[in-house]
């Protein structure tokens, strides 16, 4: 969907969501540079030169900010998911570390399924470490999912006082904007990597999941919402 | 220890009465559950200027750490005063000290007390049963 529809919609859950988890999975279109919400569009270079209006350079279709914090994400050839759930939930409940290994163990288990041995970067150094680029799978953190000696899942939370939105991006290959970063390869789609994704994440949170549709007070929030995201007021807010 | 000359929130805040006003900060247990004993996690602090009203509840700013932004709440309603300024280049003081120097805003509260204040004993027993 496109940038701004996806942004609201998990605004929308993180705002008015249900007391159970809500997990999405979803695509980008056009293909999208989302920024972290305190990034300053100075430190993301394609970010910039795209909105002065330089077209000079591999630039993304359309540039967005996010709820959640970190880096920059080309949304290109990958597999996005949000997670939304109440703070007290035991996924999310604690120290935000321990939150980040819970989902990241679901995720290891998928990624066994189609092929990829992914683990916790821990005190590695990587081959996709990047300086001043801006974008997330050019730093990392020691909960990161690395294969290959490269960051390959890139991910961030928005804690409001009793909610949590977890955004998460799995590479299925890479951009000129991200260059040598993990990916999953050519063999499998988007669509095809959901299902192993939703086993492995209903069997790590011991939970069954319930196919849904956007309820009408998240369509009538994405309605009034979606525009901001894309809006140069929030995107040049930094 | 965690001192008892203030009240607590469930979201994990502080309010110290000082005179007219009352400084508002996060609690050593926010900071921790943000970065997990490495205080160089926390990357950035927006906090509010002076004159904002706030309701009670009222998200004032946020912080963010290496892996999420969370917002800060105020516990009562009031009118900023000034914020302050040692936060923005010296995160780090939020782990050493945020019971003094780590204080967020001082307000002029338009009210005294409210029902989702804790005393230190309320907020450590809330905490408590959190962890389990």
């Amino acid at each position: 969907m496109a940038p701004g529809w996806n942004m609201a919609l998990d605004e929308a859950l993180l705002l008015h969501g249900p007391d159970q988890v809500t997990l999405r999975f979803y695509t980008w279109s056009p293909d999208t540079l989302s920024l972290g919400y305190f990034q300053k569009l100075v430190d993301v270079p394609p970010a910039h030169r795209f909105l002065s209006g330089d077209s000079s350079g591999p630039v993304p279709g359309a540039v967005c900010r996010r709820l959640t914090g970190g880096g920059a994400i080309h949304h290109a050839r990958e597999l996005t998911f949000s997670i939304t759930a109440p703070l007290g939930h035991p996924l999310y409940k604690g120290p935000v570390e321990g939150s980040y290994k819970r989902v990241h163990a679901a995720l290891s288990a998928a990624l066994r399924a189609v092929g990829i041995h992914a683990e916790e970067r821990g005190a590695r150094t990587l081959a996709s470490e990047r300086e001043a680029t801006g974008m997330c799978f050019h730093k990392s953190a020691s909960v990161d999912l690395v294969w290959d000696g490269k960051k390959g899942v890139g991910s961030a939370q928005r804690r409001k006082a009793d909610r949590v939105l977890h955004h998460g991006s799995i590479k299925l290959g890479t951009t000129a904007l991200e260059g040598e970063i993990a990916t999953l390869g050519a063999n499998i789609t988007a669509e095809e990597l959901v299902p192993h994704c939703l086993e492995a994440m209903q069997a790590a949170f011991g939970m069954r999941a319930v196919p849904g549709e956007p309820s009408e007070t998240e369509l009538a929030h994405i309605a009034e919402r979606a525009s901001f995201f894309t809006s140069p007021a929030f995107v040049g807010r930094r | 220890m965690r001192p008892d000359d203030r009240k607590y929130t469930k979201s994990h805040e502080w309010i110290k009465f000082d005179g007219d006003t009352a400084l508002i900060g996060i609690t050593d247990f926010a900071v921790e559950e943000l970065c997990n004993g490495n205080e160089g996690d926390l990357v950035y602090c927006d906090l509010p200027d002076a004159d904002r009203v706030l309701e009670p509840g009222e998200t004032f700013g946020e912080i963010e750490s290496v892996k999420a932004v969370s917002d800060l709440n105020s516990p009562l309603p009031g009118t900023v005063i000034e914020n302050n300024p040692l936060i923005e280049d010296h995160l780090d003081i939020l782990s050493t000290d945020p019971w003094n120097k780590g204080w967020l805003i001082r307000i002029k509260p338009s009210a005294k007390t409210g029902s989702n204040l804790m005393t230190r004993e309320e907020y450590e027993a809330f905490i408590a049963a959190e962890a389990h």
